[in-house]
């Protein structure tokens, strides 16, 4: 049974969201997770991924300033909610548990 | 702003803004601006440019766009989303009800369907003209005849061209080409025109071979249909080949119709047209370049017409205008023609030509001596307005079951409006369901027209109209808008009357006053079965009629005979050899086959009389003629053998000597006759007894006839064959032709099938007068049922009481079906003097007619009833068999 769903995307965005802090918002969610995993991240995808851990409860979001780059437009600040943790968490542990459990040799068959 | 100047792409920014969900908006575009102005910076306007609307287009999904339900007018759409459930549910709940209207509109609807089917069909005609609409077709119209004549005399093409500047060009078409092509022992039959070059310049006919920049300017060229092309050549290239061409003077339109063989010369094929590809109102097996008339008429093998404004029936002209010019100035040129042409021909004072637009030809008003045969817009009108009668017949049965169930929906009613809807609201939910179940209906007439069509395309007269009925996209547009309206228009009378229900009124469940008396409704149905009685008795009386058709006594025996065509053979050598065959009778031969729709005329005087001439039907035939037809000779002889001697000889009818004028037909024998025009004198010889050489349909029956010998107009043989073995002599009768003509195939019908064969245009309007009879009872009677069913649904309850009571199932059947009995007995009372009279009216204009009694009527009200008691009958014996107990429990 599944309790807290989160897709590795979604898991990336979560992490992202946490390491920027206060400063996480579209852009620079995008730049940090494009500079750290040299992944590109179009803007739908992430808006997408955004929404949607949004509408699960994991995220909550607040209105930002408007600056003149943006054409006046506000950003749209993002923080993890105390249910995204739980799910993060749980994610995480899952696994480890699931790492943990591979016996050894599985893992040696690499070396030999 | 410092980048005042560096907008991205505001096609894509209005997009993204317009598609995008209204809450995201703000900060997304946000997003965007940042990083094309961040992109701008870095890598110059078009990277930032490109990467801006790759980002756009990425964003258009699913969870970005906005729901398309709408943001801000979401109540619309939910109410419609609502109506649409309420009307799901709805017609699901009454199964039978549904089933009745939908049933009833998708018959109607089919019908409706199929003649907006032929109506496209005929409009795909001449539609690859470039020119269309600058094409006219000049039309020649005399006073003494209704409708104009399709074609135009000769000379019209040449003067409009060279003396009005109005035309940019003009073409004709004459017809007179039609016989036999042979290419190295290929022989094949064609029908055609005349044609000069200016034919490619108005019309945009392309050709599949050849090159049509050249192909009808040379004389003795000749342009060939695909058809054709394969019969003669096969796989081989037909352009440059040279055929041997015989005109037999086929019409281009009828099938039979032929004069002697005269050899035209060899003529040169420079192009090979596909009519599938371009369909025209022009079909042609054949065009020979106008070119070769001249020659032809130097030879004296076709007449001259080039300067012969008087007759106008041996040729189609059409005139190409000036883009700036209007059919306005077409008709003041044709105007100054006719007035310059034609103020002193004393016979045809009066006449008019009437410039008539491309588009207007097919489908067209009915033309005198058409280039092909067509349905006449006539015809449209007429089996449109029977259409239109049915289909009104199941519309009102939708208006009438949805009305009379009010009172079943006025709680739901009730409820919306105490819950706030206003009547605008209940009207859009009516007209919603009333939509909706004509688009169920359009499905199922959809599937009902996959039957249909193949039925009309096989219908007799299909064979000369070519009807294909092919569905396309602008078709099923049609389709859909007329759905629309049926709904519509079928929903519109009680959706306005339901939605004035008092909702007080309605949730007490009191009866309104039209829900008891329901008098619009039996008004609408009774007219229903009056439409009904009335199409029974029409197709009774038109099979009647063609019953009568076929049994009428011709006045000679044809049953045993077999017509072979000579098509151009000698008919001594074809009788000579036929006749050793075992099993044939006898043979005679004729020029066309009397009573199958050809006649030739002629006018005879006595000698040194001071009468009139009196116009007679002429028949070519051989001597032995009357003896093979069983016709009695009542004075004089009959026909000699023919010889230079015997060529004065003629025999006359019966008729034609009272119309002379004589008492006894023994006085006419020996009279000299004089004959008009040609000045010949000849002899009565014998006087044979009337006997039928016209059509049933046709007026006049039986008209002053003569018969005389001419072997070179003989175009038939009649072979009175044993009626034993028929197939085995037949099949010797083929074996034998094939040795007297290896080119042309037996050609050769039962005569009593031919005359049979006159009847089936009659056969024709049975079906489908018959069909719209069944459609109309049908509909009328799903109508009835779902009146039945409804008032003993309403009345179970107190028939069941009465039954406690001890009333017995007669009585209640009785009780049920009074009213509907009342309503047929109404409608039997107005249709059947209806149907006597309008019936009785037409059957004027029929020569031969049946004679229409009362037999037929009461035949006609006989099925009526029978159907309408079983309709009623069905509903009111299931309420009476019903066990008290269950119905008087239901609460």
């Amino acid at each position: 049974m599944k309790k807290y769903q989160l897709g590795e995307f979604e898991e990336v965005v979560m992490l992202t969201v946490g390491i920027l802090y206060n400063e996480a918002y579209g852009v620079s969610i995008k730049k940090d997770i494009e500079t750290r995993l040299k992944r590109s991240v179009s803007v739908g995808a992430l808006q997408t991924a955004l929404r949607r851990l949004e509408d699960k409860g994991y995220l909550k979001s607040f209105e930002g300033e408007a600056t003149e780059e943006r054409a006046g437009r506000p950003k749209k600040y993002f923080q993890i909610t105390a249910l995204g943790k739980k799910a993060m968490e749980y994610t995480k542990s899952t696994r480890d548990e699931l790492w943990n459990a591979i016996p050894k040799m599985a893992l040696q068959v690499k070396i030999v | 702003m410092k980048h005042n100047s560096q907008h991205p792409p505001k096609f894509f920014l209005k997009f993204f803004r317009w598609f995008c969900h209204p809450k995201l908006q703000k900060y997304i575009e946000g997003d965007l601006m940042e990083l094309y102005d961040e992109r701008l910076r870095q890598k110059g306007k078009r990277k930032a440019d490109l990467k801006f609307v790759i980002d756009v287009l990425l964003l258009f999904r699913p969870s970005i766009i906005k729901p398309a339900e709408g943001y801000h007018h979401l109540n619309e759409y939910g109410m419609l989303k609502n109506y649409f459930k309420i009307s799901i549910r709805t017609i699901w709940k009454h199964k039978v009800f549904s089933f009745i209207n939908i049933f009833g509109l998708a018959v109607a609807m089919s019908i409706c369907m199929l003649i907006i089917l032929m109506l496209a069909d005929q409009h795909r005609y001449d539609q690859f003209h470039g020119k269309r609409d600058r094409i006219y077709r000049i039309l020649t119209k005399i006073p003494k005849s209704l409708k104009p004549n399709a074609s135009s005399p000769f000379p019209l093409a040449s003067a409009m061209k060279s003396d009005y500047s109005i035309v940019e060009d003009a073409t004709h078409l004459v017809p007179g080409v039609g016989g036999d092509a042979v290419y190295e022992q290929r022989s094949a039959e064609m029908r055609g025109f005349f044609a000069d070059q200016s034919f490619f310049n108005v019309f945009s006919f392309e050709l599949e071979k050849g090159n049509k920049d050249k192909a009808l300017t040379s004389p003795n060229a000749m342009i060939i249909s695909t058809e054709i092309a394969h019969i003669l050549f096969k796989d081989e290239e037909p352009i440059g080949k040279t055929v041997e061409f015989t005109n037999r003077g086929l019409s281009h339109l009828v099938k039979d119709g032929e004069s002697t063989p005269t050899y035209w010369g060899t003529y040169t094929i420079t192009g090979v047209i596909d009519h599938q590809k371009q369909k025209s109102h022009i079909k042609f097996g054949v065009l020979i370049s106008a070119s070769t008339i001249t020659s032809l008429h130097a030879d004296e093998k076709i007449r001259d017409m080039s300067d012969n404004w008087s007759e106008y029936s041996n040729c189609y002209t059409y005139v190409l205008l000036h883009p700036e010019n209007t059919p306005e100035d077409l008709t003041r040129a044709l105007g100054e023609i006719v007035a310059h042409k034609y103020t002193n021909a004393a016979e045809l004072k009066g006449l008019k030509l009437i410039g008539q637009p491309l588009p207007a030809i097919t489908p067209g008003i009915f033309v005198g001596n058409p280039i092909s045969f067509s349905l006449p817009i006539e015809v449209y009108y007429f089996l449109s307005f029977l259409a239109f009668a049915i289909m009104l017949s199941a519309g009102v049965n939708y208006t009438n079951l949805s009305t009379a169930r009010a009172l079943t929906r006025a709680k739901e009613i009730g409820v919306r409006k105490v819950t706030g809807a206003k009547r605008k609201d209940l009207i859009y939910q009516f007209l919603s369901e009333s939509i909706l179940i004509a688009f169920l209906a359009m499905i199922l007439a959809m599937i009902l027209l996959q039957f249909m069509k193949p039925a009309f395309r096989g219908l007799w007269v299909n064979q000369y109209l070519n009807f294909e009925l092919p569905e396309n996209i602008s078709v099923y547009f049609y389709f859909v808008l007329f759905t629309l309206l049926v709904g519509l228009l079928a929903g519109i009378y009680p959706a306005f009357r339901l939605s004035k229900l008092q909702p007080i009124l309605a949730i007490q469940k009191k009866e309104s006053s039209f829900s008891k008396k329901l008098g619009m409704q039996k008004f609408l149905s009774v007219s229903q079965f009056i439409i009904s009685l009335f199409f029974i008795t029409t197709s009774i009386l038109i099979y009647n009629q063609f019953k009568h058709h076929l049994s009428i006594d011709y006045g000679f025996n044809a049953k045993p005979i077999v017509n072979i065509k000579l098509q151009g053979n000698d008919y001594t050598k074809v009788s000579n050899e036929l006749s050793k065959l075992p099993g044939v009778i006898s043979i005679s031969a004729s020029d066309y086959l009397p009573a199958t729709g050809t006649q030739n005329g002629t006018a005879l005087k006595i000698v040194g009389s001071e009468k009139d001439y009196l116009s007679l039907t002429v028949l070519v035939t051989d001597e032995k003629f009357a003896d093979n037809f069983a016709l009695k000779i009542v004075a004089g002889k009959n026909l000699p053998a023919f010889n230079q001697a015997a060529d004065r000889f003629i025999l006359v009818n019966e008729s034609a000597v009272n119309k002379f004028g004589y008492q006894h037909p023994s006085e006419i024998v020996g009279q000299l006759m004089e004959q008009y025009n040609t000045g010949e004198t000849f002899e009565v010889i014998g006087v044979i007894k009337d006997f039928r050489f016209r059509m049933p349909s046709e007026q006049e029956a039986i008209a002053p006839l003569m018969i005389y010998d001419r072997p070179a107009s003989l175009r038939y043989a009649n072979v009175k064959i044993a009626a034993a073995n028929r197939s085995q002599t037949l099949a010797k009768i083929e074996d034998t032709w094939k040795r007297i003509d290896p080119v042309h195939l037996l050609d050769c019908q039962f005569y009593d099938e031919q005359l049979a064969e006159t009847n089936q245009g009659l056969v024709d309007i049975v079906s489908i007068i018959g069909c719209f009879a069944f459609l109309a009872i049908l509909i009328a009677c799903l109508g009835l049922l779902g009146m039945a069913t409804y008032t003993t649904e309403r009345r179970i309850k107190e028939i069941g009481i009465r039954k406690v009571m001890g009333a017995e199932n007669r009585a209640i059947i009785w009780l049920l079906s009074k009213g509907f009995l009342k309503m047929l007995a109404l409608s039997i009372i107005v249709g059947a003097p209806v149907s006597y009279f309008v019936n009785n009216f037409w059957l004027q204009y029929f020569p031969n007619r049946v004679d229409f009694g009362i037999g037929t009527v009461l035949f006609g009200i006989f099925i009526l009833m029978f159907l309408g008691l079983i309709t009623i009958g069905s509903q009111t014996w299931r309420a009476s068999k019903g066990n008290p107990a269950d119905t008087l429990r239901m609460e």
